[in-house]
């Protein structure tokens, strides 16, 4: 009977098991110090990551920064599926057009060191501090230009030109921040502010030559490099980072101006480890951070620190860019999701 | 004396009910197991998808509707993922079905040499992620791919078809197995005394051979259908914009942040792959009730026409299956696939998030999933089969619907329900490895389970009636009757999940956390980062692991039958 009830027991133990010891497994990491963990989640690359993680390793010994990289997309589901019971405590550099549209899961806070960064890259309120800007680039495979004998596309006027029909891949704006830059850039372009619906018309025409609607921004860098298309739309660095990986790609900014997107900051509204997460925004705008971001940007936030990127990028002042209007762009972010979707989404074959 | 005995009774009595409450405590513990971890979160969903949501506030307004769906099937954009799915599923379960047939009537009915290397080589696929014969495809095939180039192809492989070869590829060891059984389980002397009365050889095969296996391929096309319209990998990477159900729930998810578009879709992909379940799970049965236990007489002689072109077939199909996976293990070492060739090593050095520890972190999550899904299986088949509670067939219902539930909709109920005050759920639960473990026990729960009963079926009552005469309890008896004598498809059981979890990952993909990273999460998203190589070679990695850990098993229990999964138990 004893044997019995220690078998019993036993059995019962077995199926409690993994609970228990993951259980205990989280309470240990708490309790090493109340400002001990914190939970990151990032839309930067990973490998960048790895590296701005490195210098903060150095400078904040006592946090324990547990970090998960999502597209732009995925980090913005990720926070609404939570919200009843947030998981992180800190977005760190992800598109502000997806930030700016849910500051009720957001909680306000100016970070040391806000001042320093201009007023165009920082919320009013706090809600956000952008950290750096990324560019709309092409990514064109000039091995698959000379098999096809196309020339080089330099706008996305030339991208609308028949003979790069089926040779254009671009991002899905509603999943992509890159995505979505585009598209505002060009609607913003064609005037649309003023009421003007050739924007629309615009990507009506570019949708003809195009072959699909990528998840992420780099996704069309990476096909294009690949020689699985010619011209990939997507965002200055990882088209330098193809690049310089040995692919025989060019780095091409549209003539009619680079549409931009500023990567930022946030902290979450009931974060579980508050101390920490402030440690962690303080640092994330400091210099050595900045100078972190830099290797790997175009151009970063805070004033006086020039790009020192390892990839041949070229200086930000040589690069025409758009003038964005992120306050529309965030604003206006879900009705042109939805009327880009009605519109385009059936891209379903390559014609 | 009489004392005697009457202490005796009592203590029988006693002993008797305290088997009945361990019977009833395992069997409750499973059926609770089930209906919180998989009935709860489909239901769930259903709730959601009928539920009004508000893009503005992030949440569902609690108030129901039918909005979602009617706003579903008046889009024309929308409810053309629904016909993709259905014509991808289609085909590859005719493709599938048709090759996995012939495949297997080599290896059972013809004298073609090496049948065993032919079907261990068959079974390869089902190490590797779900992705990776369309990453193969796309490095072979595709605008840019080596074969494209070499012998200048002008076809297109992204879009419907290359869904379809992919998931041809990916279904073939399921249906093969299925159809070996089906196949070797049918007498095959009712072809030869066929073929003595005079049928020619299309004759037997379409009037005897076909009929008397048809419940075998009817269960395996069903099964095929249900995992092609149900796979996340292969279209999310090959299908170039052509947007099935299962990536249209990633895409309204995900991308869009449209949880009630997202849940309504789910539910759609629930009723085929319900339906392609109930159809598989009816036609085993009815396949399982064909075999004879006759003895097998040998096969005589194949004409040499006959054997030349099984061989040649077989072959075919195996170097395919094999060149799938050699690819991608070559690209892993290549540095630039198609622009420079030269070797490298450094595609292994990880800069993700957990680094090559993701690996070890699928590893002892494989093992735990391993371990427990197969003891809770077999648990589960013990009680249902030999111990018949009142509440077995509920318990078995509950057992064999997780087969119908896509994977991606299980994770997505997982993070729709278990991030809540529910249960308390959320701190011990959410975002550790645990939720992990239960998803993909869960998940795949049914295979287990059914081979568990079946082997319980062989196992006569009168060897745990007389462990029990002799003494025994029903714990005893348990450990050292049924435990000894469910080893195989303990050992199979065990290997299965092992694989599957390894693998996995549509389940899984809602479910990765800053403390948890998997490994084959890591190839899709360095895939979508545009770091194939490094895709790839984490890729390789995965197999490695699993291809050493069956050997390492397969040495331990020196048991011959090891590496053949779950289903050829059936």
């Amino acid at each position: 009977m004893k044997r019995k009830l220690v078998l019993a027991a036993l059995v019962a133990a077995l199926i409690l098991l993994p609970f228990a010891v993951f259980a205990n497994g989280s309470k240990e990491s708490s309790s090493k110090g109340p400002s001990g963990d914190v939970v990151v989640y990032t839309a930067l690359e990973e490998d960048e990551t790895a590296d701005y993680l490195a210098v903060a390793k150095k400078e904040l010994p006592n946090l324990n920064i547990k970090w998960v990289r999502y597209s732009t997309g995925e980090l913005a589901a990720k926070i609404i599926a939570e919200k009843n019971n947030p998981q992180a405590d800190v977005i760190w550099g992800t598109a502000v057009t997806a930030v700016a549209g849910m500051k009720d899961l957001l909680q306000p806070y100016k970070p040391a060191g806000w001042d320093k960064i201009p007023k165009q890259f920082k919320d009013p309120d706090g809600y956000w501090t952008a950290i750096d800007m990324f560019v709309a680039a092409f990514c064109v495979n000039t091995d698959v230009l000379k098999k096809k004998g196309l020339d080089m596309p330099t706008s996305w006027a030339d991208l609308t030109k028949p003979e790069y029909k089926g040779e254009v891949i671009m991002p899905n704006p509603g999943s992509s921040g890159t995505g979505y830059l585009q598209v505002a850039s060009i609607l913003l372009w064609k005037g649309i502010k003023n009421g003007s619906n050739e924007g629309w018309d615009f990507l009506q025409k570019l949708h003809k030559n195009v072959v699909e609607y990528t998840n992420s921004g780099s996704a069309p860098a990476k096909i294009a490099s690949k020689g699985e298309i010619a011209v990939g739309a997507s965002f200055g660095y990882r088209v330098a980072k193809q690049k310089a990986s040995g692919y025989p790609v060019a780095l091409v900014f549209p003539a009619e101006g680079s549409g931009y997107e500023l990567e930022s900051d946030a902290m979450l509204k009931n974060a579980k480890h508050p101390a920490a997460a402030k440690a962690f925004l303080d640092w994330a705008i400091t210099k050595h951070a900045m100078e972190g971001y830099s290797k790997y940007k175009l151009m970063v936030t805070l004033p006086g620190i020039e790009s020192k990127s390892e990839i041949p990028l070229p200086p930000a002042k040589d690069v025409k860019l758009f003038p964005m209007d992120f306050n529309w762009a965030a604003k206006n972010k879900i009705a042109v999701v939805d009327k880009w979707t009605s519109l385009f989404q059936d891209k379903t074959k390559p014609e | 004396m009489s004392t005697v005995s009457m202490l005796n009774t009592s203590s029988h009595k006693r002993k008797m009910l305290s088997e009945k409450f361990l019977v009833y405590l395992v069997g409750g513990i499973i059926g609770a197991f089930l209906l919180i971890f998989m009935l709860l979160p489909v239901v769930n969903i259903l709730r959601l998808s009928m539920t009004q949501y508000s893009t503005e506030a992030h949440d569902f307004l609690g108030k129901f509707t039918f909005g979602n769906f009617v706003n579903y099937f008046s889009k024309p954009v929308m409810i053309q993922s629904l016909y993709h799915s259905l014509w991808i599923a289609v085909w590859s379960m005719i493709i599938t079905t048709v090759l996995a047939f012939m495949f297997a009537y080599g290896l059972t009915r013809t004298t073609i040499r090496w049948k065993k290397a032919l079907y261990y080589i068959a079974m390869v696929p089902l190490v590797a992620p779900s992705l990776l014969q369309a990453m193969a495809l796309i490095s072979l095939f595709g605008s840019n791919g080596l074969l494209t180039q070499l012998l200048h192809l002008k076809w297109n492989i992204y879009g419907a078809n290359g869904i379809i070869i992919s998931e041809v590829l990916y279904c073939f060891p399921h249906a093969m197995v299925i159809l070996f059984t089906a196949l070797s389980a049918v007498d095959s002397r009712l072809d030869e005394a066929a073929a003595s009365l005079g049928a020619s050889g299309f004759t037997t095969f379409f009037k005897i051979t076909i009929p008397t296996t048809k419940y075998g391929i009817f269960s395996a096309a069903a099964l095929v259908f249900n995992l092609a319209i149900t796979d996340f990998g292969n279209p999310i990477i090959i299908g170039r914009g052509y947007h099935v159900l299962s990536t249209e729930i990633y895409l309204q998810v995900i991308g869009m942040q449209r949880f009630d578009l997202g849940t309504t879709i789910a539910v759609i992909l629930l009723v085929p792959s319900l339906i392609a379940f109930m159809l598989n799970y009816y036609f085993t049965k009815k396949s399982n009730s064909m075999i004879s236990s006759l003895a097998k007489p040998e096969i005589p002689p194949s004409r040499p026409l006959k054997k030349a072109g099984f061989t040649a077939f077989s072959w075919t199909i195996a170097f395919i299956l094999v060149s799938i996976i050699g690819v991608i293990v070559f690209k892993s070492f290549i540095k630039v696939w198609m622009y420079n060739w030269h070797f490298t090593g450094t595609h292994y050095q990880f800069k993700i998030p957990g680094g090559i520890g993701v690996l070890w972190t699928s590893f002892w999550i494989s093992l735990f999933v391993a371990v427990f899904g197969s003891l809770f299986t077999m648990l589960n088949g013990y009680v249902i089969e030999k111990k018949k509670p009142f509440f077995a067939q509920p318990l078995y219902l509950l057992s064999v619907v997780p087969a119908a539930i896509p994977g991606l909709v299980m994770g997505l109920g997982y993070i729709l329900i278990f991030n809540t005050k529910f249960l308390n759920l959320d701190n011990i639960f959410y975002g550790r490895a645990a939720i992990v473990i239960v998803n993909v026990i869960v998940t795949n729960f049914t295979l287990g389970t059914l081979s568990s009963i079946s082997n319980m079926k062989n196992i006569d009552n009168s060897m745990e009636e007389a462990a029990t005469s002799l003494g025994a309890g029903v714990v005893r008896s348990f450990i050292r009757v049924i435990f000894p004598l469910n080893k195989v498809s303990f050992t199979s059981n065990l290997i299965y999940y092992f694989m599957r979890s390894m693998v996995t990952i549509s389940a899984v993909i809602f479910l990765v956390s800053p403390d948890v990273h998997l490994a084959s999460i890591a190839v899709i998203n360095l895939e979508k980062d545009g770091l194939e190589g490094a895709s790839a070679a984490m890729a390789t990695l995965i197999i490695a692991v699993v291809f050493v850990t069956i050997g390492i098993l397969a040495i331990f229990s020196r048991n011959k039958k090891i590496g053949k999964p779950a289903a050829a138990e059936e």
